[in-house]
């Protein structure tokens, strides 16, 4: 709720004194970084391209991964709109497109910036705010420097704790996400909270918020949405059409584009699918193990997760983590016309919904995932923790639980921003995948095994 | 707001049966009120009550309309946004929302039936002498046509002087009724319910802002909900009888060309059309005859179904509720959450975006279910635009 306004002009400053008597050390320092993060973002971005069945239309997404990770160039984006960082999936974008911003989701997975990071947060903290935090402080990333505003939700205690360290940088908003969601009031103060967040989105851009821009926002978004959903379809299909980590590539993509410029490529590549699906040109065997990732935020490049399950054999078919759907699944419901309608139908989408483990009552996740699982047919999932993502970490046991009574194996593994647990997270899922492949070919039906 | 919420409990359940009190006595002696007999005479035509009532509750709209700005006006947060929430005019739209569907054939359905329940009554009711249908065939005035059990309900002292047949007709066909169609009457017959309807639309297009309620005003309503039911059941056993403040004689009778006297009933319409404009089937809220075929919902063939576990708790279907029914988003149990409240407007599976999540359904025969293709079939006009431009694009590519 409280802002720091002169922030930028403070940031201005410590840009002024680090840069100004160029001290070789950190420049090397700072072209170490650069050179070490691009090469990682490269090799994670050939493995996902050599990863094959990669739809042709997947190009362009490949396209901004490389450009904002690899060439480190800023979003593309006409020459004067305002970039607003934003966390978590529940800053509306649809509020950001409203004013004439460019709304940029800051979540990181790079290990270089994860490594910096490291020193400059509590060595328990989750990965995810290590990686930010790094980028924040080697100031390479155009993404992270050129924000005019941040938004950070506050979700998990690292992530409040995030925003106390981003605003000694950058501006910096926190937006209040209710912790629970039974009562109505919870819903009803976020709503409130969005009609706070509005004129310091106004601040960064000048423009005022409309009833016209809204609802044209909103309109856009749902586009998106539409698409995602047509492409949800596809995904359902079985043998499968596309791979599950190109899919959460596109995702990841999603953060770095203008939403007009995704759906319109999103469009494209739902029709090279529906080609797919007439040829029956298939990325899959019959009788690849249909995996499902749910957990921890997966986000590029730290995507070794997904490329091990596919390299490994198994076929990736849904995903259940923030970076991916769900941040696009549920839409926008406007059931009243009126402005403040308008504001209740976002608030109510980003909330209510949302599985997000941070809510204190989340039974609703257990009940998407099954019904995923029921949608891809899956057959395995694979849970993944992010070492310090203790939200995530609590809610294993109740799914191990709930998928024990349904006989679908899980897996926990957790991980870090590094390499060096690689192989062994191969070993493990690897054994996972064959497990699978066994217990389909034993026809009868064991009992739930679960590894690890 | 937990203090608003226990000022308010402390004012409001004694002001409403304060007020509930009033409107009895206020019954039991409208018939020796001067005012009663307003518009019954011979002078003048039926339809002007009706006209004056709509012009009174729009000079009432504007009222609260003026006040609420210089409410919002002062707000700290939201005085800012008074220009956009406040707004009269049509500022613009919201797309990509869907246009045509299940909703466009309740709304004939409604249309049909309210002429056909003012309008038919009048023509075909010599026949049908017998039939009681529960809603809307107002037999208030001397050219009774159709039996209503609604007027018998608000009688029921009346049954005392009927013959056996006549009881037996009112009893099956109201049971018949409540099988047959529960509250399907409410969301698809009822010429009340399209009333409000109709103010709700007209918010809707001036996209001015509505009162949203959340459980705990739904809470405050209850009480005035059974009230409003003892007093349609009670008040003909203590020399009133409800039909002198039911708003609803406002409207048949006097559409159908007849000339009723409406004191309170115009009061209370009056309140109701205000009420409807900034909440959705305000009155459905505290309908006695609704809520008393709501009751025997359990019996009712009509009914609405849940896959608990497609549901991904958005609370779309809650938003969209005119009767605030919160168990429907929140279940996770039962296959069917068909509640006393539940009016079968549809409107919750119109805007489930889950696909089979919610559905209405006859008999056991699902007739409608949510899906989310058709929920966000709006788009697909734009996806048909984006596709003659990028065909539009790829020509000018080749040409190069
Ligand atoms: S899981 Fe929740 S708190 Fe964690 S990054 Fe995702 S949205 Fe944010
Ligand atoms: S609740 Fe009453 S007024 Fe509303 S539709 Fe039903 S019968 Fe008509
Ligand atoms: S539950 Fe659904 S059908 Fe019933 S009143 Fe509410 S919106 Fe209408
Ligand atoms: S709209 Fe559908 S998915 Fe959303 S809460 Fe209601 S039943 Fe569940």
């Amino acid at each position: 709720m409280s802002l720091i306004y002169n922030k930028k002009t403070n940031q201005e400053n410590n840009h002024e004194s680090n840069t100004k008597p160029p001290t070789t050390m950190e420049e090397r320092q700072r072209q170490r970084f650069v050179d070490k993060a691009t090469k990682v973002s490269a090799k994670y971005l050939r493995r996902l391209e050599e990863l094959n069945g990669a739809p042709e239309t997947m190009q362009p997404f490949f396209k901004v991964l490389k450009d904002i990770y690899v060439d480190m160039k800023n979003v593309e984006k006409p020459a004067d709109t305002k970039i607003v960082g934003t966390y978590c999936v529940m800053v509306p974008d649809e509020l950001i497109y409203a004013v004439g911003a460019q709304p940029v989701k800051l979540c990181s997975g790079s290990y270089t910036a994860f490594a910096i990071g490291d020193d400059l947060v509590p060595r328990d903290a989750c990965p995810l705010i290590k990686a930010v935090m790094g980028f924040q402080a080697m100031e390479v990333m155009p993404i992270y420097d050129d924000c005019a505003l941040m938004v950070v939700p506050i979700t998990c205690d690292c992530k409040k704790k995030m925003v106390g360290m981003l605003k000694e940088r950058v501006p910096t908003y926190s937006l209040h996400v209710p912790t629970a969601k039974s009562d109505d009031t919870d819903m009803e103060q976020y709503v409130q909270e969005l009609y706070q967040l509005i004129p310091e989105l106004e601040k960064v851009t000048g423009q005022t918020i409309s009833y016209q821009s809204l609802a044209k926002s909103i309109d856009q978004m749902g586009f998106a949405q539409y698409q995602m959903s047509k492409f949800n379809t596809y995904k359902k299909h079985v043998p499968a059409l596309i791979k599950g980590t190109h899919a959460m590539a596109l995702m990841n993509a999603f953060s770095y584009m203008p939403v007009e410029q995704w759906s319109q490529q999103l469009h494209l590549l739902n029709q090279e699918l529906a080609r797919r699906k007439k040829d029956k040109h298939y990325v899959s065997k019959d009788k690849q193990p249909r995996i499902m990732v749910t957990g921890s935020p997966i986000i590029f490049p730290n995507i070794k997760i997904p490329l091990l399950i596919e390299e490994t054999g198994g076929i990736l078919v849904g995903d259940e983590t923030c970076m991916g759907e769900r941040s696009l699944y549920d839409p926008t419901v406007v059931v009243d016309q009126s402005f403040d309608g308008l504001m209740r139908s976002l608030a109510n989408r980003y909330t209510r919904p949302c599985t997000c483990p941070t809510f204190v009552d989340n039974s609703q996740r257990i009940y998407r995932i099954k019904q995923m699982i029921a949608d891809h047919q899956v057959q395995g999932v694979v849970y993944h923790v992010l070492r310090g993502c203790l939200v995530y970490d609590f809610e294993y046991q109740t799914l191990e639980d709930e998928l024990g009574k349904l006989g679908v194996p899980v897996i926990r593994v957790e991980s870090d921003y590094n390499e060096e647990d690689i192989e062994q997270l191969r070993i493990r899922i690897e054994a996972f995948i064959e497990l699978i492949k066994l217990k389909d070919l034993a026809l009868r039906p064991k009992k739930p095994e679960i590894a690890g | 707001m937990k203090k608003i919420y226990l000022k308010l409990r402390k004012t409001v359940t004694p002001t409403v049966i304060v007020i509930c009190g009033v409107l009895i006595l206020l019954s039991l002696f409208a018939a020796n009120l001067f005012f009663f007999e307003f518009g019954s005479d011979d002078s003048g035509y039926a339809i002007t009550p009706v006209l004056i009532i709509l012009l009174l509750s729009i000079i009432g709209i504007v009222l609260c309309l003026w006040l609420r700005r210089r409410i919002v006006r002062n707000d700290p947060v939201m005085g800012r946004f008074v220009g956009e929430r406040m707004s009269l005019g049509p500022v613009g739209t919201n797309k990509s929302q869907r246009k045509f569907g299940f909703m466009t054939i309740r709304w004939l359905i409604m249309l049909i039936s309210f002429f056909g329940l003012i309008y038919g009554v009048k023509w075909l009711g010599q026949g049908f002498g017998n039939i009681e249908i529960p809603i809307f065939a107002c037999p208030i005035n001397q050219d009774q046509l159709i039996d209503s059990s609604c007027y018998t309900l608000s009688h029921l002292n009346s049954l005392v002087g009927m013959s056996w047949s006549e009881i037996g007709i009112f009893f099956g066909s109201l049971l018949l009724s409540i099988v047959v169609l529960g509250r399907f009457i409410c969301g698809f017959l009822c010429p009340m319910g399209l009333l409000q309807d109709l103010t709700h639309e007209t918010r809707q297009g001036l996209k001015i802002e509505g009162l949203s309620l959340n459980e705990k005003l739904y809470q405050r309503l209850k009480p005035i909900k059974w009230m409003m039911l003892l007093l349609f059941l009670g008040l003909g056993f203590v020399g009133g009888n409800f039909c002198n403040i039911c708003p609803a004689i406002t409207v048949s009778p006097a559409l159908a060309g007849f000339k009723v006297s409406l004191f309170l009933s115009g009061f209370f319409m009056i309140v109701v059309i205000i009420g409807s404009f900034f909440k959705r089937r305000f009155f459905c809220n505290i309908c006695p005859l609704g809520y008393l075929i709501g009751l025997g919902h359990r019996i009712s063939l009509f009914r609405i179904k849940k896959d608990c576990q497609a549901c991904t708790e958005c609370g779309a279907c809650y938003e969209a509720c005119p009767m605030g029914i919160k168990t429907i988003y929140t279940e996770r149990e039962k296959s069917d959450v068909t509640t006393a409240d539940c009016i079968m407007c549809g409107e919750c599976i119109d805007k489930c975006p889950e696909n089979k999540a919610l559905a209405m359904s006859f008999g056991g025969v699902k007739f409608y279910s949510a899906s989310r293709k058709t929920f966000m079939s709006g788009h697909k006009k734009t996806e048909r635009k984006l596709k003659r431009f990028i065909r539009k694009r790829d020509k000018n590519e080749s040409d190069l």
